[in-house]
């Protein structure tokens, strides 16, 4: 009975490896190394990945300064309504990319109240689309890993005189750090892979608006999958490091990362 | 000196001080005792600016602190679970609050903390462990750092929340010990937390005992172990043997009084009441002698002798706890393992117990 189990178990989870693999290697084996090698330095190609890099990381900068103040204050204070703001910072993870784009489109668009902006169809637009979609996961794993700070060692910093500010840089920071470095990973590769909502609101204009996952999906459209292959293979590899970080920093936990430099 | 005066403080629903007062001077060691949710701990955070009471008054010295900021009050606090600083070594713990400018007049100077860390790890006997991570140390070595942090920035008064009851017995009682020396080498005022009565009767100048968010009572730990004015801390105090009864006679000259407690009668000394009065006697289980009925007593000195017949016999602690059946009532006697034995006591045994005139303490 229970080896019979056992075997059934096995079997449906080998249905599901085998098929992500198998897309895997498709992708994969789906262009030549020569191929490859030829496309990557394309300049469009190349733009993109330029492009998806620097919008990426202005987008983990932001996301860092603004979320940062927004996860301490969730996972340490208390006040009416943080409920709410909670599952707001919630929503972007949940909501379908187009949705977030719409709402971005809508607001900077010609009769939106953000409209005397000029985002839209620009760098600008792209990083406030990544940011709307990849901003969440930062707060989150920042609020968690602050919450996972021990209160008494931040009231101890407390009686010991040091200001909330001082408490906040020297402890609380510090004994976040890889609970936010976590985020940091997860938001950037987040912005890496964003398309929906980029490509609603800046659209798909080569050299200017094109990311590489905007990129990804003009070439394939356009017949041309070499293109979209090589992108995607840098895709897939930023991908798997950034799952080995993540698991990586996970690992360390937070707050037991011992002594710090030597003292005296 | 330390003085709360009528703090409040509820949770939501939860009313955890409710008008507490107290009051511990200058210098001394002042314990709370109490159950736990007593409001022990709230009322030390409340102290230490932590929590933010609902009403009342905090005095530090004669000034009124309510609405100073914790990192301006000047008051250590070690914490229960020592709450050191995972991400810095023993001695970066020990200079944070150096650092952090509580000490007034030596805002960090360059690397010129130095000789108050060293100063502070050798009151608590750390020296050598600067480097160590502080996680990797033992329970007792942890709370040792914790109290060298606190006591590095010279602070005007030190509130403990039950720092030793996460150490195993030994360690607890050799802390105990040299937290009472520190202390009283240092004189500075400080409010102790704990739930254990030993240590409240081992270190305190003075002892609390809290009830439902309110001091009970408060006094020396005599007053409060052998002579409470109220039930409650009688109980808590572990006097077992307490016994409504009504003042019968009282014998100025003689200075001795006597109680009837309907089943028995009890000689106390002389209380300032009269004949008839509602009262309350009390005897420690450890101040009455136990004997065999059919042995005489030499115990002459002693004004009750109370016969019953035994209940049960059970180990408490290191002594042996004997119920006694005293017609009707029920009393508590603690005697030792080898008395015990060597009196060969088993249930049903006819006992008498005999204990001095002094021994009975009258709640009225």
């Amino acid at each position: 009975m229970s080896s019979s189990f056992r075997i059934s178990l096995s079997l449906i989870a080998g249905v599901f490896f085998g098929f992500i693999t198998l897309m895997i290697t498709c992708l994969l084996t789906a262009t030549s190394f020569t191929e490859f090698a030829g496309e990557i330095r394309s300049p469009e190609i190349i733009s993109a990945i330029l492009l998806s890099l620097q919008t990426s990381i202005v987008v983990v900068l932001l996301a860092l300064l603004f979320g940062i103040p927004a996860a301490y204050i969730l996972a340490t204070k208390q006040f009416k309504g943080k409920n709410i703001l909670d599952t707001l910072v919630d929503l972007p993870i949940v909501l379908p990319p187009l949705v977030c784009g719409l709402a971005i489109l809508i607001a900077f668009g010609g009769e939106g109240i953000l409209s005397r902006f000029d985002v839209l169809f620009t760098v600008k637009g792209i990083i406030i689309a990544q940011l709307f979609v990849a901003s969440p996961f930062l707060i989150r794993a920042a609020k968690t890993a602050f919450e996972s700070v021990d209160p008494d060692v931040v009231d101890a910093a407390r009686t010991l005189g040091a200001s909330e500010f001082y408490t906040f840089r020297k402890v609380s920071l510090p004994l976040a750090k890889n609970g936010i470095a976590s985020g940091v990973v997860m938001t950037w590769a987040r912005a890496l892979g964003e398309f929906g909502a980029t490509a609603m609101v800046a659209g798909c204009i080569p050299y200017r608006t094109e990311t590489m996952t905007v990129g990804i999906y003009m070439h394939a459209m356009s017949g041309n999958t070499s293109a979209s292959v090589a992108l995607s293979m840098i895709l897939i590899v930023i991908a798997f490091t950034t799952l080995i970080l993540f698991k990586y920093l996970g690992n360390i936990g937070d707050g037991n990362t011992g002594t710090q430099g030597a003292a005296a | 000196m330390i003085q709360l005066d009528g703090i409040c403080k509820s949770f939501g629903e939860n009313k955890v001080l409710s008008s507490l007062d107290l009051s511990a001077k200058k210098g001394e060691m002042f314990v709370l005792l109490g159950s736990s949710g007593c409001g022990k701990t709230t009322t030390l955070s409340v102290i230490a600016g932590l929590t933010k009471e609902d009403k009342g008054d905090i005095y530090i010295d004669g000034s009124r602190i309510n609405d100073t900021p914790p990192h301006k009050r000047g008051i250590g606090f070690v914490f229960q679970k020592y709450a050191l600083f995972p991400h810095l070594n023993v001695y970066e713990n020990v200079e944070f609050g150096l650092k952090a400018g509580n000490k007034r007049g030596n805002q960090s100077k360059r690397g010129g903390n130095r000789t108050e860390v060293k100063r502070a790890m050798e009151l608590v006997g750390l020296d050598g462990f600067e480097k160590r991570n502080p996680m990797k140390l033992s329970g007792g070595e942890q709370q040792r750092v914790a109290l060298a942090r606190a006591l590095a920035t010279e602070p005007e008064c030190i509130l403990m929340d039950e720092p030793l009851s996460n150490l195993d017995a030994v360690v607890r009682e050799r802390l105990r010990h040299e937290i009472a020396q520190l202390q009283r080498d240092i004189g500075l005022t400080s409010i102790y937390v704990t739930h254990d009565q030993v240590e409240a009767m081992a270190l305190g100048d003075r002892i609390a005992v809290l009830n439902n968010g309110r001091v009970e009572e408060a006094g020396t730990p005599e007053k409060i172990f052998y002579k409470p004015e109220k039930e409650f801390v009688a109980r808590f105090t572990g006097m077992k043997n307490i016994f409504k009864g009504k003042i019968t006679a009282i014998d100025e000259d003689n200075g001795v009084a006597q109680i009837s407690t309907g089943n028995f009668d009890l000689t106390t000394v002389f209380v300032p009441s009269s004949v008839g009065t509602r009262v309350k006697a009390c005897v420690r289980p450890e101040e009455i002698i136990l004997a065999k009925s059919d042995r005489n007593t030499s115990a002459r000195s002693a004004r009750n002798e109370i016969a019953g017949r035994i209940i049960r016999i059970f180990p408490n602690g290191p002594l042996m706890r004997v119920l006694v059946d005293v017609k009707g009532d029920e009393m508590s006697v603690d005697i030792t393992r080898l008395a015990a034995r060597d009196l060969g006591l088993g249930e049903g045994d006819r006992v008498l117990l005999t204990f001095k005139a002094t021994s009975v303490h009258v709640i009225l």
